[in-house]
């Protein structure tokens, strides 16, 4: 929102130690976010008036035109110029050679000079509003000035753009109905600098308004969506061009102008917040009535839209059709024309949900929305009522009022007090602050304090009530803007004797990251929480299993992942760009539909690894994992079910404390194709939020043996299909006594083997624990250990 | 006896003067060998008188163990210089790079999100977690935001495609961590000092400064005497820990549903110290986070009474920290896997 500094001083003597910086650094820190303190003329040094002498066709380029402008030299200078409603005699902003414009209103500053434009040369350039920080202007076209100014005038002289500028975050005003207009901005700079707030008066007299021809039938179906709605018929209007002053301010506060009657609606809006309207009464059939549409009904607005209304929207309407849909937008059908001679004012209050509703369906969204919508004070419709009669009255001293002021108010006033003491205050806010200060910021504030041995009565202004002050909160809130935050002094709180819990799992998913990165070597990822429909198809994953997005920005991201696999894999085909063996894992959500109303959400860890030996890479690493996370009892065995996305002959189950906490697996041949990788991808996924409710295992040390081990190594040839597991666990089984370790330190396939053979040679250690062994007992140690690999079908070789 | 004296000078002087270990060991055969002069010498004193003898022979003795003495010296020198010159003669070139293991990297939020909660755990702060995928009840109701609240603008939201929930409503992905504050309430009640560090989604067109995923911390102090000034307090200190060097906040009026007083919190630029800079855009202060006392509304949601509790909560982004922290300019790096991004952490 645009606030006019020379505006807000027609309510509020600034003193002059406040600069506007210093208005703008206030607000900021009291009130609301000041995002820009702009001076009007500033950037308009070298942009003059000019008017445009003979317009020629540019010879070469269709668009372009030639326009010989005056520009209060002795010649006519010759400019090159697009505007698409360029004419003759027409008065519009030059800037010069040496004058900074924004191309288009976009980017930064560009200093302009003397240049050629498809030979043609032009000297300085005819601006578009945006071009120079003006009010923006239709596509195409440049700004028409309405000034009486001679050409080479300084454009900020012209204009008389003498004011400053200050913009408010509208974001920051979301709570405030007060300070939608110049007057709610004003107060609390009273406040702030510590001045009177002059009051708006009007010199016209509601109850005396007297009745002079044709009444006003307004007629309210919805009281709760319509709370106050009040009407006057005007004659004797004489549509024109509103004075200087008044089109000087719309221009200052970002408005466009019109005609005095729509820039008084405007005026009003901008100074007080409550938005108006101005109905031409020809087209106005009977009396106004306000009701909501009928489903499928329609109606055309003012922006030459048809709209499909709901019934769940509110109308302005006369005895036959829709006028105006209630605190959006008017109707096209009675806007204010040239010809107008009578018109009914509207100044009403709506419901705030159902103006905001109207306008997200209908995705149209006006300054009257984004007033009505943060709930209006009812009262304030009144004021700007008489408000607008008054100017109307001195804009077209032939106006006269035609029917009485129909006032049909089923508002509540709230009267809402708000109790409170000093001490509450201080409590929350951190700091001591004197009752007689907590008092006076309350009432600059036109809050009215009654005093009750400790207690506060804070009688909450109705300008305040509707919405934004509802409590005790409210109130601390306003006399800790208005102190002032930055005189709260920074205090840091006691600690608790007792001190929270840890949480355990977040510490472990720390360490985990720890072992995964820094441990073996993998790179963290970060993916996205979605992904496709198509992913779920190339990984065979079931859809069923997947939340879907009811609102999603790209068809890449419509479904909550349940796997962490096709991220991982997408991924990897970035990272294999400019890494050929990249090993990647992320830790993060899946979101799994269990036919509740939350799905089941669980953490999981996903490791990566690429390359011929990928599989044990990746099963390596998954148990170097497990053993420094602490895991107990970790088993891995072939999968009883082998999921759709994994090898169906490389793919293992891992558990620990018997339960099942991932697996380990290859990445089907079929799903490496459609992600449009190649080789070989293994990949280890642990559910952590399973492992860390598993717990940890109990790390004690084991002593450091006393008596010497006896070592022997033994190579064993062995059909493929005996798996490893059993051979270690035969060897083991030889004697659970005295052998300690088995080892196996090579796999040999090859010459001097058959086709479907392998040798496996092992390394074991034996030990008695309170003796020292003899050979005799290795060697009846190792016949065992060679009977129990023959059972397996095995030749020892050597032997 | 002078026979003696004269080998032992002569002997001395030969040493002094030899290079290598080969000559030095050639001289000691000669001289106190088997057959070397002073055994020589020595052989001779079985034909001396008595008391010659005697005399002799302790005096050759002497000269014999001096002489080993001065021989075993010199071998020790020329060893440690002959050691010395072989060392210092060859080619090393220690510029070659180091053999190093393959490390892997941490992801930088994960980097900072350490930090943050390694600080915040020091202040007493529990480190509390909730689902990303949430109700409209906790996202937005419980958290004062009622339907068609003009704030539920300011929040675009991915809406789950399901049919609502009687009570929940519409399940949603979290737009903010704060649903954790009315969770976490119900599950602990008052006393409560926790953070809540984790992922939030915005239904919002994605460019270098915005994306639909990203990262923010929560926090949440309640007791019976909390105040604006803790609030100041613990947010000077964890940003003074987090910078490493002392930072200073600023509050600014600011509006969320969830909190009265309702507050924006700048913290002055770590990097021109408050005296304005590009970083912070000449005004010596970043914009850092909303927070405020939590509404009382709130309180009751998560079934504190606000007649004996009060308190504050913050929300800030930790992505945007993240950025801040290592001069990122692309909020899209942080969800790529590109290890030219990624191994820099």
């Amino acid at each position: 929102m645009k606030i006019s500094l020379n505006w807000l001083k027609d309510y509020v003597k600034i003193p002059p130690k406040y600069s506007a910086e210093d208005i703008g650094r206030l607000l900021t820190l009291h009130t609301a976010e000041v995002e820009e303190v702009m001076e009007q003329g500033k950037g308009l040094e070298g942009v003059v008036v000019g008017k445009i002498i003979t317009l020629k066709k540019h010879p070469d380029a269709d668009k372009l035109k030639i326009a010989m402008t005056d520009i209060g030299a002795k010649e006519l200078v010759q400019i090159v110029c697009g505007g698409s409603n360029l004419e003759e005699g027409m008065i519009v902003p030059v800037a010069l050679p040496g004058a900074y414009v924004r191309w288009h209103g976009e980017g930064d500053l560009m200093q302009l000079e003397v240049t050629k434009i498809r030979g043609e040369k032009s000297h300085g350039m005819i601006c578009a509003g945006e071009e120079i920080g003006l009010p923006p202007c239709e596509e195409g076209e440049i700004t028409k000035l309405h000034t009486s100014a001679k050409p080479g005038t300084q454009l900020t002289e012209a204009l008389q753009l003498d004011d400053t500028i200050i913009e408010i975050d509208n974001k920051s005003l979301t709570h405030r109905p007060d300070l939608w207009g110049h007057y709610g901005i004003a107060r609390e700079v009273a406040a702030l600098t510590g001045t009177k707030l002059e009051k708006i008066t009007s010199k016209v007299d509601a109850k005396k308004s007297h009745k002079s021809g044709k009444s006003l039938e307004i007629e309210i179906k919805n009281p709760d969506l319509c709370p106050r709605y009040i009407g006057v018929r005007i004659s004797g209007i004489k549509v024109e061009e509103s004075p200087e002053w008044l089109k000087r301010k719309l221009l200052a506060a970002g408005h466009a102008v019109y005609n005095n009657i729509v820039d008084i609606t405007n005026f009003i809006s901008s100074e007080l917040g409550q938005p108006m309207h101005a109905f031409d009464s020809r087209f106005i059939d009977g009396g106004v009535v306000v009701r909501t549409a009928k489903r499928g009904e329609k109606m055309t607005t003012l922006d030459n839209k048809e709209r499909l209304l709901t019934d769940k929207m509110l109308l302005i309407c006369d005895h036959k059709k829709p006028v105006a849909l209630a605190g959006v937008m008017g109707g096209q059908n009675s806007e204010i024309k040239e010809d107008t001679t009578e018109i009914i004012f509207e100044a009403a209050n709506f419901d705030a949900p159902c103006v905001r509703k109207t306008s997200v369906a209908l995705g149209l969204r006006t300054e009257s929305v984004q007033r009505f919508e943060k709930s209006l004070d009812p009262a304030l419709a009144e004021t700007a009522m008489l408000r607008a009669i008054e100017l109307t009255l001195k804009l077209c001293p032939s106006a006269k009022l035609e029917s009485e002021i129909i006032d049909i108010d089923n508002s509540k006033p709230k009267n809402l007090t708000v109790k409170t003491t000093a001490n509450r205050v201080c409590s929350k806010i951190g700091t001591q602050i004197a009752e007689k200060e907590i008092i006076r910021i309350l009432e600059s504030l036109e809050f009215e304090v009654k005093k009750t041995g400790e207690e506060l009565s804070v009688k909450v202004p109705s300008f305040r009530s509707t919405k934004d002050v509802e409590g005790e909160d409210d109130i601390i809130e306003e006399v800790a803007r208005i102190f002032g935050y930055g005189n709260i002094p920074s205090v840091l709180p006691l600690l608790p004797a007792k001190l929270p819990g840890e949480n355990r799992e977040r510490f472990l998913k720390h360490k985990a990251r720890d072992i995964i990165s820094l441990g073996l070597g993998f790179t963290e990822l970060s993916n996205y929480s979605f992904y496709s429909a198509d992913d779920i198809a190339k990984t065979g994953l079931e859809t069923k299993d997947h939340i879907k997005l009811l609102n999603y920005l790209s068809q890449d991201q419509t479904h909550l992942r349940v796997s962490m696999l096709p991220n991982m894999l997408k991924g990897l085909r970035e990272a294999i760009k400019y890494d050929k063996a990249p090993r990647l894992y992320e830790i993060g959500h899946t979101y799994r539909e269990i036919g509740n109303f939350m799905p089941l959400e669980e953490k999981w860890i996903i490791g990566l690894t690429v390359g011929k030996n990928s599989f044990f890479e990746a099963k390596g690493s998954a148990e170097a994992f497990l053993e420094k996370f602490g895991a107990e009892n970790v088993r891995i065995t072939p999968s009883k079910n082998t999921e759709p996305y994994a090898h169906p002959a490389k793919c293992t189950e891992v558990a620990a404390r018997g339960q099942q906490i991932g697996s380990i697996y290859e990445v089907h041949p079929e799903v490496i194709t459609k992600y449009e990788l190649a080789g070989s991808v293994s990949v280890f996924e642990i559910n952590f939020t399973k492992l860390v409710s598993i717990g940890q295992r109990q790390h004690k040390y084991v002593q450091i043996p006393k008596f010497p081990s006896m070592e022997f190594d033994i190579s064993v040839v062995l059909q493929e299909k005996v798996p490893a597991a059993s051979v270690q666990d035969s060897i083991e089984r030889s004697s659970k006594d005295l052998i300690e370790s088995v080892e196996l330190f090579d796999i040999y396939r090859g010459q001097g083997l058959g086709e479907k053979e392998k040798a496996l040679a092992y390394h074991v250690i034996m030990r008695a624990k309170d003796r020292t062994l003899n050979d005799e007992e290795m060697a009846q140690v190792q016949k065992k250990v060679f009977q129990n690999l023959e059972k397996l079908g095995g030749k020892i070789r050597g032997k | 006896m002078d026979k003696l004296k004269q080998l032992l000078k002569e002997t001395l002087e030969k040493i002094t003067r030899i290079k290598d270990t080969g000559a030095l060991q050639d001289l000691e055969v000669k001289i106190i060998g088997r057959k070397g002069e002073l055994t020589n010498v020595l052989r001779m004193l079985k034909d001396m008188p008595e008391e010659e003898r005697k005399t002799f022979g302790q005096e050759a003795n002497k000269t014999k163990q001096a002489l080993q003495e001065a021989f075993d010296e010199k071998r020790a020198s020329l060893s440690s210089s002959m050691m010395k010159s072989a060392l210092s003669n060859i080619d090393f070139d220690i510029t070659e790079p180091g053999i190093r293991e393959q490390t892997g990297h941490i992801h930088p939020l994960a980097k900072v999100q350490w930090e943050v909660e390694n600080i915040f755990s020091q202040m007493g702060f529990a480190i509390m977690d909730g689902p990303e995928v949430e109700s409209e009840y906790y996202n937005f109701e419980g958290l004062n935001i009622p339907a068609h609240h003009p704030a539920r603008d300011m929040q675009d939201t991915f809406f789950i495609d399901k049919e609502p929930d009687k009570k929940q409503g519409r399940l949603v992905l979290r737009t903010h961590t704060s649903p954790v504050q009315v969770r976490t309430m119900e599950k602990y009640g008052a006393p409560l000092r926790v953070i809540v560090p984790g992922r939030v989604f915005r239904y919002e067109a994605t460019d270098a400064s915005h994306d639909t995923t990203f990262d923010q911390v929560e926090g949440l102090l309640i007791d019976k005497d909390i105040s604006l000034a803790h609030l100041k307090g613990v947010m000077e200190e964890f940003l003074t820990r987090l910078f490493q060097r002392e930072a200073k906040v600023r509050f600014r009026p600011g509006y969320f549903p969830f909190v009265e007083p309702g507050l924006e919190l700048d913290f002055s630029c770590a990097l021109c110290g408050g005296g304005g800079c590009k970083v912070c855009k000449k005004s010596g202060w970043i914009e850092f986070m909303g927070a405020g006392m939590v509404h009382e509304n709130v309180l009751k949601a998560g079934g504190v009474d606000p007649k004996k509790y009060q308190g504050w909560a913050f929300g800030f982004g930790l992505t945007r920290l993240v950025m801040m922290r290592y001069a990122i300019d692309d909020i899209r790096l942080l969800k790529s896997a590109d290890p030219r991004f990624l191994k820099q952490f």
